[in-house]
């Protein structure tokens, strides 16, 4: 990258006791159905009442958990808001989908239809904290939050931005968890946290959250070095790319303290971090990060919120997050840590 | 009227999520924009929707929509008008 990229604060809301205090990952028990739910924060005093009443669960914890990552750094307006969502909100969509049945497509409710848009949650945080730049949000599956990422570094990189808002959110509801268990997404049998690496078997388990950093140009603990994506490659592709990935940020494998793998325990796909993890020295410390916060669209932007933690807390001095959804999106991120 | 007045007073909570407010604290003539509840336009689309799914009463003129949804008072006093027509 010409001009340096740091992560200049960061918000998560998730499963874990993410959002406030000291973050230790806990390996959550699951009694009901293979899903992690996001633990929400208090909204008051975020949102004004008259706002929140209407506001459905994924806008408010999208919007909660942006306007905590400005106000960690002390920043008000950034210079452009930039999201990824897989789903959007996924509640608003459903009521919307179902009064349009139960209704015949008569007296449909404004509010589920508005929400229900993409990129509902931008508009909120650029009303909020008056911000009239760039606002773009990507909806591409298990790249959503990538691409939003890469736009945030493109925008760094082009002048157009000293600080960017960038983010990824996604929500699991009880419905939508059924369908994709149609198509196999989750393990059959209820599987706990603790066991999902060792089970066995195809699926995963379900999780939600909301993260947002502020990337800029002034200069913090946390440097984003740079990232790929890559899209359905082979085992070789997947070695080679990783290689002159590292070769093209002046990084030698050996120097990555850290490796944040998105390994979720489905045997379809665990051999692509083995193929990852290869690459790499073996003593290198691993965190699998879907342990703390389920598989879902954006999780990618949990395990970059994990790596940064690492990194801030002088554990780790270079974390490579490498993440993959369902084998299809593939994504190399690396960063380096400042602490020591 | 009144007992009419009350359920559309708890038809409003619900379908507005208005928090922390009980059909007591709505007066009937109180208006619902601006002052009092201070409700907007997308509560305006909201309480048309209620009427027509409640009272299948279809507001088509939005200038016959203002003058309805003054308050509780006004919004009762057209849906009797149109269920007694």
């Amino acid at each position: 990258m010409d001009i340096k990229c740091y992560i200049q604060s960061s918000a998560a809301i998730s499963p874990q006791q993410s959002f406030t205090g000291d973050y230790i990952p806990q390996l959550l028990p699951l009694t009901e159905r293979n899903l992690m739910r996001a633990v929400e924060p208090a909204y008051t005093g975020f949102i004004p009442p008259n706002s929140l009443r209407r506001m459905s669960r994924l806008l408010k914890m999208g919007l909660t958990s942006a306007l905590q990552c400005l106000r960690n750094c002390n920043s008000a307006v950034p210079g452009a808001i930039i999201t990824g969502t897989g789903r959007g909100s996924l509640q608003d969509t459903e009521k919307f989908l179902h009064d349009i049945r139960t209704y015949e497509e008569t007296a449909l409710n404004p509010t589920p239809f508005i929400q229900s848009t993409y990129n509902s949650v931008n508009g909120l945080i650029a009303l909020q904290q008056q911000c009239t730049d760039y606002n773009n949000t990507f909806v591409h599956r298990g790249f959503s939050f990538e691409h939003a990422l890469l736009d945030s570094i493109l925008q760094i990189q082009e002048g157009v931005a000293e600080s960017v808002l960038t983010g990824g959110f996604d929500e699991m509801t009880v419905e939508h968890h059924y369908i994709k268990s149609r198509i196999g997404y989750w393990k059959t049998e209820l599987t706990q946290p603790a066991d999902m690496l060792g089970s066995d078997t195809q699926g995963t388990i379900a999780g939600e959250g909301s993260v947002f950093f502020l990337i800029g140009t002034a200069p913090s603990a946390v440097e984003l070095k740079g990232m790929q994506m890559l899209y359905k490659p082979t085992p070789e592709q997947l070695t080679a790319s990783l290689s002159q990935f590292l070769t093209q940020q002046g990084v030698a494998p050996e120097e990555i303290d850290l490796l944040v793998s998105g390994r979720n325990g489905d045997t379809r796909f665990d051999h692509y971090y083995d193929v990852a993890e290869k690459v790499l020295p073996s003593s290198v410390e691993k965190i699998h990060f879907k342990q703390y916060c389920g598989e879902y669209d954006t999780a990618g932007a949990f395990g970059m919120w994990t790596a940064t933690q690492e990194l801030l807390s002088g554990r780790h001095k270079t974390a490579l997050l490498y993440n993959n959804f369902y084998g299809e999106q593939h994504t190399f991120v690396l960063l380096q840590g400042s602490k020591s | 009227m009144e007992a009419l007045k009350l359920k559309l007073k708890q038809q409003i909570i619900e379908a507005l999520n208005l928090q922390d407010t009980k059909p007591e604290d709505i007066d009937d003539n109180a208006p619902l924009f601006g002052e009092g509840l201070g409700l907007d336009s997308i509560d305006s689309l909201e309480l048309m929707v209620l009427l027509e799914r409640n009272y299948k009463i279809k507001v088509e003129d939005p200038r016959e929509g203002r003058k309805i949804l003054q308050s509780v008072q006004t919004m009762a006093e057209f849906i009797m008008s149109k269920q007694a027509a």
